[in-house]
Protein backbone atom coordinates (compact mmCIF):
# COMPACT_ATOMS: atom_id res chain seq x y z
CA UNK A 1 0.00 0.00 0.00
CA UNK A 2 2.88 2.34 -0.77
CA UNK A 3 0.67 4.91 -2.46
CA UNK A 4 -1.87 5.36 0.28
CA UNK A 5 -0.02 6.94 3.12
CA UNK A 6 -2.35 9.30 4.98
CA UNK A 7 -0.53 12.19 6.64
CA UNK A 8 -1.98 13.62 9.83
CA UNK A 9 -3.31 17.18 9.66
CA UNK A 10 -0.80 18.18 12.33
CA UNK A 11 2.08 16.85 10.23
CA UNK A 12 0.92 18.69 7.08
CA UNK A 13 0.58 21.95 9.02
CA UNK A 14 4.07 21.39 10.43
CA UNK A 15 5.46 20.99 6.91
CA UNK A 16 3.63 24.12 5.76
CA UNK A 17 4.93 26.17 8.68
CA UNK A 18 8.49 24.89 8.11
CA UNK A 19 8.22 26.08 4.49
CA UNK A 20 6.99 29.51 5.60
CA UNK A 21 9.91 29.81 8.06
CA UNK A 22 12.34 28.94 5.25
CA UNK A 23 10.64 31.55 3.03
CA UNK A 24 11.25 34.14 5.73
CA UNK A 25 14.86 32.93 5.99
CA UNK A 26 15.47 33.28 2.25
CA UNK A 27 14.33 36.93 2.44
CA UNK A 28 16.22 37.55 5.70
CA UNK A 29 19.59 36.40 4.32
CA UNK A 30 19.44 39.25 1.80
CA UNK A 31 19.42 41.76 4.69
CA UNK A 32 22.93 40.70 5.67
CA UNK A 33 25.29 41.23 2.78
CA UNK A 34 26.78 37.89 1.83
CA UNK A 35 29.55 38.40 -0.77
CA UNK A 36 29.27 37.09 -4.33
CA UNK A 37 28.93 34.24 -5.28
CA UNK A 38 27.85 32.94 -1.87
CA UNK A 39 24.59 34.90 -1.83
CA UNK A 40 23.44 32.88 -4.86
CA UNK A 41 24.65 29.64 -3.28
CA UNK A 42 22.71 30.35 -0.08
CA UNK A 43 19.55 31.38 -1.98
CA UNK A 44 19.61 28.26 -4.17
CA UNK A 45 20.48 26.03 -1.20
CA UNK A 46 17.41 27.24 0.73
CA UNK A 47 15.26 26.76 -2.39
CA UNK A 48 16.60 23.19 -2.75
CA UNK A 49 15.79 22.42 0.90
CA UNK A 50 12.25 23.82 0.45
CA UNK A 51 11.69 21.85 -2.75
CA UNK A 52 12.96 18.67 -1.12
CA UNK A 53 10.48 19.15 1.71
CA UNK A 54 7.61 19.72 -0.76
CA UNK A 55 8.60 16.70 -2.89
CA UNK A 56 9.16 14.37 0.07
CA UNK A 57 6.10 15.17 2.18
CA UNK A 58 3.48 17.05 0.11
CA UNK A 59 4.17 14.97 -3.00
CA UNK A 60 4.42 11.80 -0.85
CA UNK A 61 7.76 10.69 -2.32
CA UNK A 62 8.90 9.72 1.18
CA UNK A 63 6.34 6.89 1.20
CA UNK A 64 6.21 6.34 -2.56
CA UNK A 65 7.82 3.71 -4.77
CA UNK A 66 11.52 4.29 -5.36
CA UNK A 67 10.86 4.40 -9.10
CA UNK A 68 9.08 7.75 -8.85
CA UNK A 69 11.99 9.11 -6.80
CA UNK A 70 14.31 7.83 -9.52
CA UNK A 71 12.27 9.68 -12.17
CA UNK A 72 12.68 12.94 -10.28
CA UNK A 73 16.42 12.41 -9.82
CA UNK A 74 16.85 11.58 -13.51
CA UNK A 75 15.17 14.83 -14.52
CA UNK A 76 17.50 16.77 -12.22
CA UNK A 77 20.57 14.93 -13.54
CA UNK A 78 19.59 15.61 -17.16
CA UNK A 79 18.94 19.27 -16.33
CA UNK A 80 22.45 19.48 -14.85
CA UNK A 81 23.95 17.88 -17.98
CA UNK A 82 22.12 20.50 -20.06
CA UNK A 83 23.45 23.34 -17.90
CA UNK A 84 26.96 21.88 -17.67
CA UNK A 85 27.44 21.33 -21.38
CA UNK A 86 25.97 24.72 -22.28
CA UNK A 87 28.18 26.58 -19.79
CA UNK A 88 31.25 24.87 -21.25
CA UNK A 89 30.42 26.93 -24.33
CA UNK A 90 28.96 30.10 -22.79
CA UNK A 91 31.68 30.66 -20.17
CA UNK A 92 34.70 29.89 -22.32
CA UNK A 93 33.99 31.77 -25.54
CA UNK A 94 36.77 33.77 -27.11
CA UNK A 95 34.19 35.66 -29.16
CA UNK A 96 32.60 38.65 -27.55
CA UNK A 97 29.23 38.19 -25.89
CA UNK A 98 26.42 38.56 -28.47
CA UNK A 99 24.46 41.79 -28.47
CA UNK A 100 21.16 40.01 -27.74
CA UNK B 1 -9.70 -17.30 -23.12
CA UNK B 2 -12.03 -15.46 -20.83
CA UNK B 3 -10.74 -14.62 -17.39
CA UNK B 4 -12.80 -15.97 -14.53
CA UNK B 5 -14.82 -12.96 -13.54
CA UNK B 6 -15.07 -13.94 -9.91
CA UNK B 7 -11.30 -13.95 -9.17
CA UNK B 8 -10.91 -10.31 -8.10
CA UNK B 9 -13.64 -8.12 -6.80
CA UNK B 10 -13.18 -4.84 -8.61
CA UNK B 11 -14.43 -1.43 -7.68
CA UNK B 12 -16.53 0.44 -10.21
CA UNK B 13 -13.70 2.81 -11.05
CA UNK B 14 -11.17 0.08 -11.94
CA UNK B 15 -10.72 -0.26 -15.69
CA UNK B 16 -10.59 -3.74 -17.15
CA UNK B 17 -6.88 -3.71 -18.00
CA UNK B 18 -5.81 -3.24 -14.38
CA UNK B 19 -5.53 -6.00 -11.81
CA UNK B 20 -6.89 -3.91 -8.97
CA UNK B 21 -7.46 -0.40 -7.70
CA UNK B 22 -3.94 -0.07 -6.26
CA UNK B 23 -2.25 -1.01 -9.51
CA UNK B 24 -4.40 1.51 -11.40
CA UNK B 25 -3.55 4.19 -8.86
CA UNK B 26 0.19 3.46 -9.03
CA UNK B 27 0.13 3.49 -12.84
CA UNK B 28 -1.63 6.87 -12.93
CA UNK B 29 0.78 8.33 -10.43
CA UNK B 30 3.83 7.10 -12.33
CA UNK B 31 2.41 8.55 -15.54
CA UNK B 32 2.00 11.88 -13.78
CA UNK B 33 5.60 11.76 -12.54
CA UNK B 34 6.81 11.18 -16.10
CA UNK B 35 4.80 14.24 -17.16
CA UNK B 36 6.38 16.21 -14.29
CA UNK B 37 9.83 15.16 -15.58
CA UNK B 38 8.97 16.79 -18.93
CA UNK B 39 7.75 19.86 -17.05
CA UNK B 40 11.02 20.13 -15.10
CA UNK B 41 13.00 19.96 -18.34
CA UNK B 42 10.59 22.41 -19.99
CA UNK B 43 11.22 25.00 -17.27
CA UNK B 44 14.84 23.79 -17.15
CA UNK B 45 15.47 25.34 -20.56
CA UNK B 46 14.32 28.71 -19.23
CA UNK B 47 16.43 28.34 -16.09
CA UNK B 48 19.36 27.59 -18.38
CA UNK B 49 18.70 30.83 -20.30
CA UNK B 50 18.62 32.62 -16.96
CA UNK B 51 21.96 31.07 -15.91
CA UNK B 52 23.75 31.80 -19.21
CA UNK B 53 22.67 35.46 -19.29
CA UNK B 54 23.44 35.89 -15.61
CA UNK B 55 26.98 34.61 -16.26
CA UNK B 56 27.30 37.16 -19.10
CA UNK B 57 25.62 40.16 -17.41
CA UNK B 58 25.89 39.74 -13.60
CA UNK B 59 25.68 43.53 -13.07
CA UNK B 60 22.47 43.76 -15.13
CA UNK B 61 20.71 41.23 -12.89
CA UNK B 62 21.73 43.24 -9.81
CA UNK B 63 20.39 46.50 -11.27
CA UNK B 64 17.22 45.16 -12.84
CA UNK B 65 16.00 43.01 -9.95
CA UNK B 66 15.74 46.15 -7.83
CA UNK B 67 12.76 47.01 -10.01
CA UNK B 68 10.93 43.91 -8.78
CA UNK B 69 8.99 44.32 -5.54
CA UNK B 70 10.38 41.87 -2.95
CA UNK B 71 7.34 42.41 -0.72
CA UNK B 72 4.79 41.22 -3.30
CA UNK B 73 7.10 38.42 -4.42
CA UNK B 74 7.30 37.22 -0.82
CA UNK B 75 3.52 37.52 -0.38
CA UNK B 76 3.02 35.40 -3.49
CA UNK B 77 5.45 32.81 -2.14
CA UNK B 78 3.43 32.59 1.08
CA UNK B 79 0.21 32.37 -0.97
CA UNK B 80 1.53 29.48 -3.09
CA UNK B 81 2.96 27.55 -0.13
CA UNK B 82 -0.37 27.94 1.68
CA UNK B 83 -2.16 26.63 -1.41
CA UNK B 84 0.17 23.61 -1.46
CA UNK B 85 -0.81 22.96 2.14
CA UNK B 86 -4.54 23.15 1.32
CA UNK B 87 -4.06 20.75 -1.62
CA UNK B 88 -2.30 18.30 0.70
CA UNK B 89 -5.21 18.71 3.14
CA UNK B 90 -7.67 18.12 0.27
CA UNK B 91 -5.95 14.82 -0.56
CA UNK B 92 -6.08 13.83 3.10
CA UNK B 93 -9.82 14.65 3.18
CA UNK B 94 -10.41 12.48 0.10
CA UNK B 95 -8.45 9.62 1.68
CA UNK B 96 -10.64 9.86 4.78
CA UNK B 97 -13.95 10.13 2.85
CA UNK B 98 -14.45 13.68 4.12
CA UNK B 99 -16.49 15.07 1.24
CA UNK B 100 -16.98 18.50 2.78
CA UNK B 101 -13.33 18.93 3.77
CA UNK B 102 -12.25 17.97 0.25
CA UNK B 103 -14.48 20.60 -1.38
CA UNK B 104 -13.59 23.32 1.15
CA UNK B 105 -9.85 22.71 0.78
CA UNK B 106 -10.08 22.73 -3.02
CA UNK B 107 -12.06 26.00 -2.92
CA UNK B 108 -9.46 27.64 -0.64
CA UNK B 109 -6.77 26.49 -3.06
CA UNK B 110 -8.62 28.03 -6.01
CA UNK B 111 -9.04 31.28 -4.05
CA UNK B 112 -5.32 31.38 -3.21
CA UNK B 113 -4.41 30.69 -6.85
CA UNK B 114 -6.61 33.65 -7.88
CA UNK B 115 -4.93 35.86 -5.27
CA UNK B 116 -1.57 34.86 -6.76
CA UNK B 117 -2.71 35.81 -10.26
CA UNK B 118 -4.23 39.13 -9.11
CA UNK B 119 -0.94 40.12 -7.44
CA UNK B 120 0.93 39.07 -10.59
CA UNK B 121 -1.50 41.18 -12.66
CA UNK B 122 -0.74 44.28 -10.58
CA UNK B 123 3.00 43.62 -10.76
CA UNK B 124 2.82 43.34 -14.56
CA UNK B 125 0.63 46.42 -15.12
CA UNK B 126 2.88 48.50 -12.86
CA UNK B 127 5.83 47.61 -15.12
CA UNK B 128 3.91 48.05 -18.36
CA UNK B 129 2.95 51.55 -17.20
CA UNK B 130 6.59 52.69 -17.23
CA UNK B 131 7.45 50.89 -20.46
CA UNK B 132 9.03 47.75 -19.06
CA UNK B 133 7.97 45.36 -21.80
CA UNK B 134 9.77 42.22 -22.95
CA UNK B 135 12.26 42.20 -25.82
CA UNK B 136 12.07 44.90 -28.50
CA UNK B 137 9.06 46.63 -26.92
CA UNK B 138 11.14 47.70 -23.94
CA UNK B 139 11.12 51.52 -23.65
CA UNK B 140 12.00 52.17 -19.99
CA UNK B 141 15.17 54.26 -19.51
CA UNK B 142 15.56 53.98 -15.73
CA UNK B 143 18.19 51.23 -15.87
CA UNK B 144 21.62 52.27 -17.10
CA UNK B 145 22.37 49.13 -19.06
CA UNK B 146 22.20 48.51 -22.82
CA UNK B 147 20.74 45.04 -22.40
CA UNK B 148 18.22 45.86 -19.65
CA UNK B 149 15.44 44.36 -21.79
CA UNK B 150 17.09 40.92 -21.55
CA UNK B 151 16.46 40.58 -17.82
CA UNK B 152 12.81 41.50 -18.28
CA UNK B 153 12.37 39.18 -21.27
CA UNK B 154 13.58 36.37 -19.01
CA UNK B 155 11.39 37.65 -16.16
CA UNK B 156 8.24 37.78 -18.28
CA UNK B 157 8.93 34.44 -19.95
CA UNK B 158 9.56 32.56 -16.70
CA UNK B 159 6.84 34.15 -14.56
CA UNK B 160 4.47 34.17 -17.55
CA UNK B 161 4.86 30.45 -18.22
CA UNK B 162 4.53 29.83 -14.50
CA UNK B 163 1.37 31.96 -14.47
CA UNK B 164 -0.09 29.91 -17.33
CA UNK B 165 0.54 26.82 -15.20
CA UNK B 166 -1.30 28.44 -12.28
CA UNK B 167 -4.27 29.17 -14.58
CA UNK B 168 -4.28 25.55 -15.79
CA UNK B 169 -4.15 24.49 -12.13
CA UNK B 170 -7.20 26.66 -11.37
CA UNK B 171 -9.06 24.97 -14.23
CA UNK B 172 -8.13 21.49 -12.97
CA UNK B 173 -9.14 22.38 -9.43
CA UNK B 174 -12.57 23.66 -10.57
CA UNK B 175 -13.02 20.36 -12.43
CA UNK B 176 -12.13 18.51 -9.20
CA UNK B 177 -14.68 20.53 -7.20
CA UNK B 178 -17.39 19.71 -9.77
CA UNK B 179 -16.57 16.00 -9.59
CA UNK B 180 -16.22 16.06 -5.80
CA UNK B 181 -19.70 17.58 -5.51
CA UNK B 182 -21.04 14.68 -7.55
CA UNK B 183 -19.43 12.37 -5.01
CA UNK B 184 -16.93 10.83 -7.42
CA UNK B 185 -14.06 10.69 -4.93
CA UNK B 186 -13.68 8.45 -1.89
CA UNK B 187 -10.94 6.61 -0.01
CA UNK B 188 -10.76 3.89 -2.70
CA UNK B 189 -10.64 6.30 -5.64
CA UNK B 190 -9.15 9.78 -5.43
CA UNK B 191 -6.56 9.50 -8.24
CA UNK B 192 -7.47 12.81 -9.98
CA UNK B 193 -7.10 14.67 -6.66
CA UNK B 194 -3.72 13.03 -6.03
CA UNK B 195 -2.19 13.73 -9.45
CA UNK B 196 -3.59 17.26 -9.70
CA UNK B 197 -1.97 17.75 -6.29
CA UNK B 198 1.36 16.53 -7.69
CA UNK B 199 1.04 19.05 -10.53
CA UNK B 200 0.18 21.86 -8.13
CA UNK B 201 3.14 21.10 -5.86
CA UNK B 202 5.48 21.19 -8.86
CA UNK B 203 4.13 24.63 -9.81
CA UNK B 204 4.85 25.63 -6.20
CA UNK B 205 8.42 24.25 -6.41
CA UNK B 206 9.10 26.23 -9.59
CA UNK B 207 7.99 29.42 -7.84
CA UNK B 208 10.20 28.51 -4.85
CA UNK B 209 13.16 28.80 -7.26
CA UNK B 210 11.85 31.78 -9.26
CA UNK B 211 11.33 33.97 -6.19
CA UNK B 212 14.94 34.13 -4.90
CA UNK B 213 16.45 34.01 -8.39
CA UNK B 214 14.42 36.92 -9.76
CA UNK B 215 13.45 39.08 -6.77
CA UNK B 216 16.20 38.51 -4.23
CA UNK B 217 19.38 39.31 -6.15
CA UNK B 218 21.14 41.61 -3.78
Amino acid sequence: MSGHHISSAKFLWGVGIALLILTFLTVAVTWINIPEPWNVVVAVAIAVVKSTIVAAFFMHLWWDTKFNVLLLFMSIIFFMILVGLTLLDALYRTDPIPSF
Amino acid sequence: MAQPSTSVKKGEHVQHHFVDSDQQFEASKMGMWIFLVTEILFFGGLFLGYIVYRSWYPELYLMASEHLDVFWGAVNTVVLISSSLTVAMAIRSAQLNQQKGLIINLCITIALAFIFMVIKYFEYTEKFAVGIFPGGYYTYDGIAHDQANIFFSIYYMMTGLHGVHVLVGIGLMIWLVVRARKGHFHSEYYTPVEITGLYWHLVDIIWIFLFPLLYLID
